[in-house]
């Protein structure tokens, strides 16, 4: 690269445009994949002229006839070509690691030895391995630092993308995602749920604010860059591709399947009562006494195989008489197995100067929730155009979803049913008369399958976005670059409930058979509410607009190259939801909110933010190996706009620096027969961030509940009081990596190093309701965080037939809450008043707090003493204990890859461990005693406990208290109460994809003169779940909630599932 | 460089285009959206009054705290027996209502302040300042001490010191002083009639009417100190003075009741109806299910053979859509022993009675004060103080009558049995119900408004309560006989969260024990 010198000169020469008596040619340098390499040197064989390809690989060169040009590139293996006018020079690579161009901030292509930060990149092969029709699950485990979490597995999943842990207590910490250069709104999945991975070229994560400083705000937690395809130069390739696949129950709750229906009818223990008799000593006497025929709680006695009725007789006098014995894996059978069927085709091409996309996509799943189900289909357009120096391009996709589910909680009404009821049997409310909520025996909840049909959503997304970039090269070093992204998405919902009354019969007469009446009062004591059934409709638009105008600068100076944007951009988000809805409907069946009686309800929101920025990159490079990178943006938010506020309060501005280093070619004696490649890197960086809810600067005043009444209006100040100095809050990144190629590139270590300061946080703090608000927003409190990550590469084995990969990816994340509010200890983010996540002073955050034990100094459980009906019943603390964090410390991804002749086996595996979770599940379940753990149901001596001795004052082992009343007293109001119970070590091993492929071998193929290529693979995700022992509930991964108080899981979650298929790609001549 | 007209041209076009798109995003100007297109950026004082007189109707937590603990209602046993309620197992996150009236109290400030001194909207200052009063007594009754000259400043106190209870019952009586002269000066304009949900229609009567409440308002706040040590004769004072205005107390059947219109319609109806009586449509609520009349309610006015009274505040054994629907005789009528844990499942048991909950009839108003309690307020006054009172004219025992005589009214008693049934308790010669067969007038009194106020004040019934420490309400079955009974409630967990030096500086509080300062046994 020395030579470059000799070069410029020539350069030169043609800016001045003293052409000497010659041809010109021009020609694009491309890798073998079609995609341009920038700043390739072209020389004249034999001679010192040449000329350096610009920025999009595009060259123009004066020569004489027949002269033989040698074309090179950092990276590349040198290449010998005829000159020829527009021409395209193919380079292969020399080392695809270092030199495969990569997608970073805003479009910008650049080779990884130039970066000074961390950036990870997922090509299409890795991400649609395990065939996933969501991205986000694709993605997961193959990017090191990056959490995806999986909320949950229904057929419309949430996820939540974090980079390198949490940055702010209160606000937004998700990832950044741009597809096609469009950032999309934090929290707003949209556009991603309903992209076909297929149609991904790749994914470049940024992991740290610096390199995402070019994306302003929003970038301050990292970004996900996603590229879409664009079709490749060459002759039309058409593929199609189809999959299947069915998905099962993976991991049950641990249910127990020895006692039925029951809950606490047997007197209980009082003192009285024991003298009078009346409390039954045995309790399997009380057992029997608990047992009800209408009961949702499983407190009965033991399954004894008996005939015994469920519920109620009925009004033509029949009685449903069921064997009292629990029905094996009755707990899964109500569960449907779902499938997916995804069909599609893609279409590309292009000639040297313009390419084409085209695909199509049809998705249909259902879920294992009965009746879920959504349908996807979509399409994509991409093409470019060069005409000279004017390049054209644009992207368009269309996509629309329907969803079809209940908005009811199936897992919640199931738990509540016992494991003698014939479940699966009673689908057919409408016919099955003992099926029918007029009969159904459950007097507190109702038949699962009658709330499945009758509680529904249907949604249906159409999704319209695109992309138009315009290329103008104005000097081979200088061109000028806009790009306009938008998107527009319109979701139309409805949600019914179907009208249910019940019959006089139900609600007054039904009584319970003798002789299992048990003396329960002369009626029934159904909470039995008519269903007056009810309709919303409501619409929701979003419309994005952004524009990104650059100037980009490639020049080189001597032994220096200078790479340049300066830039602005403009950006625009626009919501309006509208919705209607009525509370009851009168003719049932028509959903429309004109059948009704009463008020119509309903109401509106819209939103509208906007920002401008100004950025400027400037990246010099010395000799293509010392690289120094700094960023500078300003920008001004619409979030902390006011005409009467400081310009300095709403805009602002921050910078970055970094510098990469090839220390084996600034040293060259580094370099020997171990170490092929070493780059060390460093960078600093000062991202702001406007984290603050829209409109969140002024006080509100709303409707007051229930108004307006008629023409009477009221309207009550809002509890949120905005302090009046509010400004962006900043985070700074410092980050140390080093990357290293070691054996002939058989290994390669990447490592990086990061440490972040968030100070002046915008947070809603809990002020005393006395001051007439009960929150204060304003900028305060003061986080650190901090970790590590590595990927490591091994090859090996490479062999023209056999070739094995292995990839390992680690992190480890740690953060602590430095500074809060003055005199505020902590806070909670999620949860329930029992177990919730909370921000707390000095430690790392979200902190999983929950209801314990007492316990003594050996840590020994202390119970109850007291001769009362909770004797030998543990205690539980007053305030809630610290249980540990709920992000995952260490997180491990590892792939691997054995190729054999047309065989691939693909296999990525994930750990995640060192937090913890909630499964609120579990209590639910202790409630209605269907969990395993409470099988313990005689008189038992707690585990582990102790009681005080009241003369020593010492707490002594308990080996002669039993737990009194443990067939239900000890389980719902001890055991249950304490969170402790519930929470669990999150760790997990999962199997996330493997995929085992043929690719018919190319003679074979080739004699069908129809196909180019025909590849079959049969695939499974999440085929392997291992979890901690102590978690009996639910997947790990699984919460509640995708926004920062992550580790609460509860019913809305259902049971996690396994994914197996088969697909076949047909690729066409 | 490869140059053509068709680049020159492009580039004719596409550079202008973009300096102007430079242009265009750099205006500040641009980012003038920041204005909620939601919500409101303000309020006018008759709009927020109306959201502040709305709530405080609409809560119904104290009121339903009260009844159970003065022991008019119970629960059945078709729901698992409240502990924090029946077994006193409460502590700082149960029963939050500071949070909720502090808030009403925000609203009612902003109303305060933003009416000014002239103009139409000022009436509305004086309707704020008399709710003001009604809920800061509530909060003392409730709390004790509490920020009262410290609080509602946002910004300007993050921290609010409390005020002595007993201060701020004394300038609660000056507030309402300055409601008075407000009133006095700036009528209802027919315009904002509307907002007035409490008086507003009609318009002419609604200020004297206020002031009358005002002056009831009053006596309540001064009758609840009779048993304070030294207060006597600032208390005669007080009444006197209300006495002399032109308006005097509310007039024989004025109630002071809340509507801002109720439709049948999912959380607009009236909120008493719509908990524990039908839903929009129609279709009985589960909780109806919930609340019972206590068997101590029901052998008071059996004793007294008030039957008739019984009819209307409870629904014969399985309520209102019981199908057959019992004859409604006495027999039928069956109340829960107070915090009977089980054995009266809500089919077996009487429902809470057409007084309040009657099918269909979802608009009622939701009553802020009884005017049964003003007349038994001035019936104690003239009892205690007699003569001194110079302004009160009345005898006690006719504000007494006349006391039961609005309840009757009140009840439906009245209209559904005839005008005779109140007399013919009255001159039943049975002790607590006709005054000169009762030996101990105050006696007479205080069970008379304790009946009065079932179903309507239930707080007001537990102040009362506390107070005189009668009618004897037997201990709940769920505690021992003799287990102590609050007095009080704790600081919420919240204000103690955000506020916790002012809120230790109040002591430790026992809230069997520490009793508010007007409850002096």
């Amino acid at each position: 690269m020395r030579k470059l010198v000799l070069l410029v000169p020539s350069l030169l020469f043609l800016l001045t445009g003293l052409f000497a008596q010659k041809t010109t040619v021009s020609g694009k340098v491309t890798d073998d994949k079609g995609i341009t390499i920038p700043n390739a040197t072209v020389k004249i064989k034999g001679s010192k002229a040449g000329a350096i390809a610009d920025n999009d690989g595009s060259f123009i060169l004066s020569v004489s006839a027949g002269t033989k040009l040698l074309v090179s590139a950092s990276g590349y293996k040198e290449k010998e070509v005829d000159a020829a006018n527009n021409m395209v020079v193919v380079l292969d690579l020399e080392n695809r690691t270092l030199s495969e161009v990569v997608v970073t901030a805003q479009g910008i292509r650049r080779r990884p030895k130039e970066l000074g930060y961390s950036l990870a990149k997922v090509s299409n092969t890795e991400l649609t391995v395990g065939r996933s029709p969501t991205v986000a699950a694709g993605l997961s485990g193959k990017v090191s630092g990056l959490l995806i979490v999986n909320a949950n597995n229904s057929v419309d999943p949430a996820v939540k993308f974090n980079l390198r842990g949490y940055r702010s207590m209160s606000g937004n910490n998700d990832a950044l995602i741009v597809i096609d250069g469009l950032p999309q709104p934090p929290g707003s999945s949209t556009m991603f749920n309903l992209l076909n991975p297929n149609d991904i070229e790749s994914i470049t994560v940024l992991k740290g604010g610096q390199a995402a400083t070019l994306y302003g705000s929003q970038g301050v937690n990292g970004a996900i860059i996603i590229t879409t395809k664009r079709g490749q130069k060459g002759r039309l390739k058409v593929s199609y591709s189809s999959s299947y696949n069915v998905e099962k129950i993976n991991i049950m709750a641990e249910f127990q399947d020895k006692y039925g229906s029951g809950s606490h009818y047997a007197t209980s223990w009082t003192t009285t009562n024991v003298a009078n008799g009346t409390y039954k000593a045995n309790y399997l006497d009380r057992m029997k006494d608990n047992w009800r025929s209408y009961e949702n709680q499983q407190f009965g006695d033991a399954f004894d195989g008996s005939m015994r009725p469920l519920g109620r007789t009925l009004a033509d006098g029949s009685v449903f008489m069921q064997p009292y014995s629990a029905i094996p894996g009755i707990r899964e059978d109500i569960w449907n197995t779902g499938y997916t069927l995804n069909n599609q085709v893609s279409v590309s091409g292009g000639s040297d100067y313009s390419t084409f996309y085209l695909s199509a996509e049809n998705n249909a799943s259902e879920g294992i929730v009965p009746g879920d189900k959504v349908n996807r289909t979509g399409m994509r357009f991409a093409a470019s155009q060069e005409y000279g120096n004017f390049k054209i391009g644009f992207s368009a996709n269309y996509v629309q979803a329907r969803y079809n589910r209940t908005t009811f909680n199936f897992y919640d009404e199931s738990i509540n049913q016992a494991a003698h009821i014939p479940l699966p049997d009673l689908r057919d409310w409408r016919n099955n008369k003992f099926a029918n909520p007029n009969a159904y025996y459950n007097d507190y909840y109702n038949n699962p399958y009658f709330r499945l049909d009758n509680y529904r959503q249907r949604y249906q997304d159409a999704n319209f976005n695109g992309t138009l970039e315009l290329t103008y090269k104005i000097l081979p070093w200088l061109s000028v670059f806009n790009k306009f992204s938008a998107m527009n998405n319109v979701r139309t919902r409805k949600n019914t409930v179907g009208q249910f009354f019940h019959s006089n019969h139900a609600k007054n007469v039904a009584k319970v058979p003798v002789p299992w009446d048990k003396n329960d009062g002369s009626g029934i004591t159904r909470a039995l509410t008519d269903v007056q059934g009810s309709v919303s409709d409501e619409s929701n638009t979003e419309n994005l607009i952004n524009n990104e105008l650059q100037l980009l600068i490639n020049k080189n100076f001597r032994d220096f190259n200078l790479k340049g944007i300066v830039g602005v951009n403009g950006y625009n988000r626009k919501t309006k939801n509208v919705g209607i809805s009525s509370a009851s409907i009168v003719v049932p069946d028509v959903y429309n909110v004109d059948n009704r009686r009463g008020e119509l309800g309903g109401g509106e929101s819209n939103t509208e933010e906007r920002k401008y920025g100004y950025y400027a990159d400037a990246q010099v490079g010395w000799r293509d190996m010392l690289f120094v990178h700094s960023t500078i943006r300003h920008d001004a938010s619409s979030r902390f706009y006011k005409r009467s506020r400081d310009y300095s309060l709403y805009a602002y501005t921050y910078a970055g620096v970094d510098v990469a280093a090839v220390v084996t070619e600034l040293i060259p004696e580094l370099k020997n027969n171990v170490l092929g490649y070493a780059k060390l890197r460093a960078g600093y960086n000062k991202n702001g961030n406007d984290n603050i809810a829209l409109y969140g600067l002024d006080p509100t005043f709303g409707n007051a509940s229930g108004f307006p009444y008629g023409n009477t209006v009221g309207i009550s100040v809002g509890n949120i009081l905005p302090d009046d100095d509010l400004t962006p809050e900043f985070v700074r990144t410092l980050e140390f990596g080093g990357e290293f190629q070691l054996f002939n590139n058989k290994l390669n270590i990447d490592f990086t190093y990061y440490t972040q300061r968030s100070e002046d946080q915008v947070l809603t703090v809990l002020i005393p309701a006395t001051t007439g608000f009960t929150n204060l927003r304003l900028n305060v409190g003061e986080t650190k965080n901090w970790g590590y990550e590595t990927d490591v590469k091994i090859q090996l084995i490479k062999k023209p037939k056999l070739q094995w990969d292995l990839v390992l990816r680690g992190s480890i994340n740690e953060n602590k809450v430095i500074e809060l509010y003055p005199g505020v200890k902590e806070f909670q983010v999620s949860g329930y008043s029992y177990a919730g996540t909370y921000v707390m002073q000095d430690l790392i955050y979200p902190m999983l707090k929950a209801t314990s034990y007492v316990r003594d100094e050996l840590g020994r459980i202390v119970i109850q003493t007291a001769n009362s009906a909770s004797q030998g019943h543990p205690l539980i603390t007053g305030p809630l204990k610290e249980m540990g964090r709920v992000t995952p410390k260490y997180m491990l991804g590892a792939g691997t890859t054995v190729s054999y002749s047309g065989f691939t086996l693909a296999t990525n595996w994930e750990y995640r461990g060192g937090n913890y979770m909630y499964s609120d599940l579990g209590r639910q379940m202790t409630f209605t005693g269907s969990g395993k753990w409470t099988e313990h149901r005689a008189p038992h001596i707690f585990p582990n406990s102790a009681y005080l001795d009241a003369a020593s004052g010492k707490y002594i082992q308990n080996t002669t208290i039993m737990t009194r009343e443990a067939e239900y007293g000890l389980w719902v109001d001890a055991y249950r109460v304490i969170a402790e119970n519930f929470v669990a070590p999150a760790w997990f091993i999962k199997l996330r994809d493997i995929n085992l492929s043929y690719s018919f071998s190319n003679n074979l193929v080739a004699k069908t003169k129809v196909f180019s290529g025909i590849t079959l693979a049969v695939y499974g995700r999440n085929l392997i779940t291992i979890k901690d022992k102590a978690n009996m509930y639910a997947d790990p991964e699984f919460s509640f909630t995708t926004g920062n108080g992550i580790g609460i899981n509860n019913t809305d979650q259902t049971p996690p599932v396994r994914q197996y298929g088969v697909n076949l790609n047909l690729n066409f001549k | 460089m490869i140059k053509n007209s068709r680049d020159m041209k492009l580039k004719n076009i596409i550079i202008p285009a973009l300096l102007i798109l430079i242009f265009i995003s750099c205006r500040k100007d641009w980012l003038n959206v920041n204005t909620s297109p939601n919500t409101l950026p303000s309020s006018t004082p008759d709009f927020t009054f109306a959201a502040a007189a709305n709530r405080i109707a609409a809560t119904l937590g104290p009121n339903e705290l009260g009844e159970y603990w003065s022991g008019h209602w119970t629960q059945s046993s078709t729901y698992i027996l409240s502990n924090t309620i029946f077994g006193y197992g409460f502590n700082n996150t149960n029963f939050d209502y500071w949070s909720g009236y502090y808030d009403i109290l925000k609203d009612l400030q902003y109303a305060i302040e933003s009416a000014g001194s002239s103009g139409p909207l000022s009436y509305f200052g004086g309707t704020s300042r008399v709710l003001k009063a009604y809920v800061m007594q509530i909060i003392v009754d409730l709390y004790g001490n509490a920020p009262y000259t410290d609080a509602l400043k946002g910004l300007g106190s993050l921290a609010p010191k409390f005020d002595d209870q007993k201060a701020i019952y004394e300038d609660l009586i000056k507030v309402l002083d300055t409601a008075i002269t407000v009133l006095k000066a700036t009528p209802l304009t027919s315009v904002y009639a509307g907002s007035d949900i409490v008086f507003g229609s009609p318009s002419g009567s609604a200020a004297t009417k206020w002031i009358q409440f005002a002056n009831s308002l009053k006596l309540r706040i001064l009758m609840r100190q009779t048993r304070v040590a030294g207060r006597d004769a600032y208390i005669i004072a007080e009444i006197n003075k209300a006495a002399a205005t032109a308006e005097g107390f509310l007039p024989n059947g004025l109630d002071v009741g809340s509507n801002p219109g109720y439709v049948a319609s999912a959380g607009k109806l009236n909120p008493f109806f719509e908990t524990w009586g039908y839903n929009a449509a129609g279709s009985i609520q589960s909780l109806a299910r919930y609340p019972r009349p206590t068997t101590f309610l029901f052998s008071n006015l059996i004793a007294t053979k008030d039957t008739f009274r019984l009819k209307r505040l409870a629904y014969p054994i399985g309520g209102p859509e019981a199908n057959p629907y019992p004859a409604e005789i006495v027999a039928n009528y069956a109340g829960v022993p107070f915090g009977a844990p089980s054995g009266y499942l809500s089919q077996n048991t009487s429902y809470i009675g057409p007084s309040q909950i009657k099918k269909g009839e979802f608009n009622r108003p939701m009553i802020l004060m009884t005017n049964a309690e003003s007349q038994f307020n001035l019936a104690e006054a003239k009892q205690r103080y007699g003569a001194s009172l110079t302004g009160v004219t009345g005898t006690a025992q006719s504000y007494y009558e006349q006391g039961v005589k609005e309840a009757f009214r009140l009840t439906g008693t009245t209209a559904t049995y005839g005008a005779d049934k109140a007399t013919t308790l009255l001159t039943s010669g049975i002790d607590l119900a006709d005054w000169t067969a009762s030996p101990d007038k105050l006696k007479a009194i205080w069970m008379q408004k304790w009946l009065a106020l079932t179903n309507y004040s239930g707080f007001e019934s537990w102040c009362e309560y506390r107070k005189n420490n009668f009618p004897n309400i037997p201990a709940s079955a769920s505690t021992a006989s003799n287990a102590p009974r609050p007095v009080r409630l704790f600081y919420p967990q919240a204000e103690l969260a955000s506020n916790g030096e002012n809120v230790l500086a109040q002591g430790t509080i026992d809230v069997f024990t520490t009793r508010l300062f007007w409850d002096v046994d």
